[in-house]
């Protein structure tokens, strides 16, 4: 967009990119399923589709026993930690885009910029 | 905390660090700032639009877009991020204000441009699905230029993931006293960590 004093596009495609295809303790696809879930997406293997499909929908309904079984199955905290946020990124940018598609339609619509 | 690694710091040297801020300000450091040390190059990006958002120019100012964070942080029921983001928009503006809002922004809002961009907000956290060119043509009817516009939804965007994990890692409840004063570290540091 024209005249914006920040490219927040771009802040956001970095972090999407950092987390989905950097190095980390999970393995990239399974951080793509995860942040995809969160969004909406198709279901998982657990215990991995509980957590990322709890997060999206409602994250204070989060249980102990939700994300202490993705410490295990994901083999130490900080793995699990990358799916929380992987997780919690997949429904924040869902709304990013869902919001600029819609702003982006209206400046269209009218002309304004 | 769920997840202990968080919460003492991963490795000696956010350990000390930790152990060094919680002396110095004589408070134990909230959890959102534990986080932002831990495993820090994997949520480096998520700081830096975070500052960017929250600090960078925009014609909303830092209180309004503390507002907006809160607000988020409700739709989201996360009772830490409200507490946290509700204490730095009050040094910012009328306390009064900041919980009228809170409880009803409809009623509340300090200004139309503020009351209509949480509107769109609101249904982008709560129904993103149902967001169309109307509700974003409605704000900007209201005088709220496309950059603000943009500048908000970049606001609500990285509160719908700040709020999120919050509530997954269950973050410990400050007091009102320690909101207060952590307010005034993120009103003059800001996010970067």
């Amino acid at each position: 967009m024209p005249g914006t004093e920040l490219d927040h596009r771009a802040l956001a495609a970095a972090l999407e990119s950092r987390i989905l295809d950097g190095a980390g303790k999970t393995p990239p696809a399974l951080r793509r399923k995860s942040f995809e879930r969160a969004g909406g997406g198709p279901p998982i293997n657990q215990p991995y589709d509980d957590l990322a499909r709890q997060i999206g929908q409602s994250a204070s309904h989060v249980t102990d026993d939700q994300l202490g079984r993705v410490v295990q199955a994901a083999g130490s905290e900080k793995a699990a930690f990358e799916i929380v946020l992987t997780a919690a990124a997949g429904a924040g940018l869902l709304r990013f885009r869902s919001a600029m598609k819609a702003l982006e339609e209206a400046t269209d619509a009218s002309g304004r910029d | 905390m769920r997840l202990a690694e968080i919460d003492r710091g991963d490795g000696l040297a956010n350990r000390l660090l930790i152990g060094f801020i919680s002396l110095v300000s004589r408070m134990r450091l909230p959890d959102a700032a534990r986080v932002a040390f831990y495993h820090r190059d994997f949520g480096r990006p998520l700081g830096t639009w975070t500052q960017a958002a929250m600090r960078g120019p925009s014609k909303w100012s830092v209180g309004e877009r503390e507002l907006m964070a809160a607000m988020v942080a409700k739709w989201n029921a996360s009772p830490f991020c409200i507490g946290a983001h509700g204490a730095v928009a009050a040094k910012a503006m009328d306390r009064s204000v900041v919980d009228a809002t809170l409880d009803d922004f409809r009623a509340g809002a300090p200004s139309g441009r503020l009351e209509a961009t949480l509107a769109f907000l609101e249904k982008m956290t709560l129904h993103p699905d149902e967001l169309t060119a109307a509700d974003a043509g409605a704000v900007l009817d209201a005088g709220v230029d496309a950059d603000a516009l943009e500048d908000a939804i970049a606001v609500a965007a990285v509160f719908n993931i700040i709020a999120r994990y919050a509530e997954a890692l269950d973050f410990a409840m400050p007091t009102a006293d320690e909101f207060q004063r952590a307010a005034g570290m993120l009103l003059k540091r800001g996010y970067a960590s």
